[in-house]
């Protein structure tokens, strides 16, 4: 097998990588810092990682990198949003957004989704009972996190079909080297996220003679503070932002859960005899199977010297999350599954300014999701593993989860 | 059940806040205020909280059965 460090990038995003790309990320590690045959760096070690998520140097803003790519290109698209913007611009944006999601402004908005986030697993629940085989990702996973964003942002369930396609094209603008022409990819990838724009930021106008308690109704009429509201512009750049967030992230947390304590049925057996340990479970999660793999979007505004190596101004710089949280200098026996692992300060939900807005959110949803899976499913079996995966090395997860299981009587 | 938070290792991640609004608040962007004494019923809120704090910064005292060692 190859060992050319400067085709890391190739081998991890190889679609045959997708089962276990963990051994890639190892060899990460022993080289600290992998410069690549296209000219962008690689980062996989707990401490480096870390240090970058809150380096001011370090730019979420594509438009800085020497070659820029179509995702910059605003005559295509619709402007970045925050995820792809720096303070302070970011940090407006960002605050804006969250007066209508969180403290200090509106502190019980997640806490609220509870009964609604348990009423939802339960609906799903009961439909995958009637059947001794099921599609974990079709017929749960994916419908759950789903259905909440939609009710959050006030968006009509009906026109998932519509969004899914948009959604899917996005991601896969995404990810850092799939396939020879990525000018076209990331096109298709602008296109989609001006056409979601359009429709969220017309929703969202809709709401204004007429507001309900949804978030598009808060964004289109929150004057917001001293510095103003949002402008319409932003309402859609944020409302794909949030959208596509709760599309294509917990699905896989989810996911990755209940196949990961399918293959450690010890750990299996103590969640059920022991729920309140699940909050820790899904830290733990975050950190040995985590949904986002890598950050692909940095890019430094000079050059920098991360363990002797130079990483040039302009360069791509791809912070791989993955493996800072599996690196043995961060974490005892980080190979390991351990469900009550303590000083867990996973890189899951990346770190920084930027760390995940929709956090509180995904962790509630995920509690709920495999509590209840636990609770309810008699005997779950995989019925393969590995599991055939989604396509994006970025945002990896399965795409199908095929579970038997001993029907509830009736 | 009590809980106390280590403010200096406390970071302003408001993870807590989202979790369990009635134990622990923002006051501003970075200062939390939180409460001592968990009232009734909090108990599951607050075991989310701790989970949740990225930096460990949450203590909890006498506590039943929670998976704590
Ligand atoms: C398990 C599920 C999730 C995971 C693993 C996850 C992970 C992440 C990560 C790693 C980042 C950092 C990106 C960066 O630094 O460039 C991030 C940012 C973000 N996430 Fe999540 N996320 C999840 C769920 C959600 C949900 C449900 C929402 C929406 C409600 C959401 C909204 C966001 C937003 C808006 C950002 C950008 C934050 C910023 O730039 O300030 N996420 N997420
Ligand atoms: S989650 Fe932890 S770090 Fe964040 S505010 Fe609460 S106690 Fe502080």
């Amino acid at each position: 097998m190859a060992a050319d460090p400067e085709t890391l990038i190739e081998r991890i995003t190889d679609y045959a990588s997708r089962p276990d790309p963990y051994p890639l990320y190892a060899e990460l590690r022993e080289h600290g810092v992998a410069r690549q045959q296209n000219g962008s760096y690689l980062v996989g070690t707990y401490h480096e990682i870390t240090a970058l998520l809150h380096d001011p140097r370090i730019s979420s803003d594509r438009r800085n990198r020497t070659e820029p790519d179509e995702a910059g290109d605003e005559e295509q698209g619709i402007p970045p949003s925050f995820i792809g913007l720096d303070d302070p611009e970011h940090h407006r944006l960002r605050s804006l957004a969250m007066r209508s999601f969180g403290p200090p402004h509106n502190p019980g908005r997640i806490d609220a989704l509870h009964g609604e986030i348990t009423r939802i697993v339960q609906d799903l629940l009961a439909q995958l009972r009637t059947r001794d085989r099921i599609d974990l990702v079709d017929e749960f996973a994916y419908p759950l996190p789903v259905t909440v964003i939609c009710r959050l942002l006030g968006v009509p369930t009906e026109d998932e079909p519509t969004f899914r396609g948009w959604s899917d094209t996005i991601v896969s603008g995404l990810d850092p080297a799939r396939g020879a022409d990525p000018t076209e990819r990331q096109r298709a990838a602008a296109d989609a996220r001006r056409a979601m724009g359009i429709y969220l930021g017309e929703l969202a106008a809709s709401r204004r003679g007429n507001p309900g308690a949804d978030m598009l109704s808060a964004f289109a009429t929150d004057p917001g503070p001293d510095h103003g509201g949002f402008n319409q512009i932003e309402i859609m750049t944020t409302a794909v932002l949030l959208l596509i967030a709760g599309h294509e992230t917990t699905v896989n947390l989810i996911t990755n859960g209940m196949l990961t304590l399918l293959r450690h049925p010890e750990a299996l057996e103590r969640l059920r005899d022991e729920p309140a340990l699940m909050p820790r479970a899904v830290e733990e999660l975050l950190r040995y199977e985590p949904p986002v793999q890598m950050l692909p979007q940095r890019t430094p505004l000079a050059d920098i010297e991360i363990n002797g190596v130079t990483v040039p101004r302009g360069a791509p710089l791809i912070l791989v999350l993955a493996s800072g949280s599996r690196d043995p200098r961060r974490f005892p026996e980080p190979d390991r599954f351990d469900p009550g692992r303590e000083d867990n300060q996973h890189l899951g939900f990346g770190g920084g300014v930027h760390s995940c807005f929709g956090a509180p959110l995904a962790r509630l949803e995920t509690q709920a999701a495999l509590t209840a899976l636990i609770q309810h499913l008699d005997a779950p079996r995989l019925v393969e593993d590995p599991p055939p995966y989604r396509r994006s090395p970025v945002l990896r997860g399965p795409r199908h989860l095929l579970i038997d299981h001993d029907r509830a009587g009736g | 059940m009590n809980v106390v938070v280590d403010l200096n290792r406390c970071q302003g991640y408001a993870q807590c806040a989202f979790l369990a609004p009635e134990v622990f608040a923002m006051h501003g962007e970075e200062a939390l205020l939180y409460h001592p004494v968990v009232p009734d019923g909090q108990q599951e809120r607050v075991l989310r909280a701790v989970a949740a704090c990225p930096v460990q910064a949450i203590l909890v005292g006498e506590e039943a059965g929670t998976g704590e060692r």
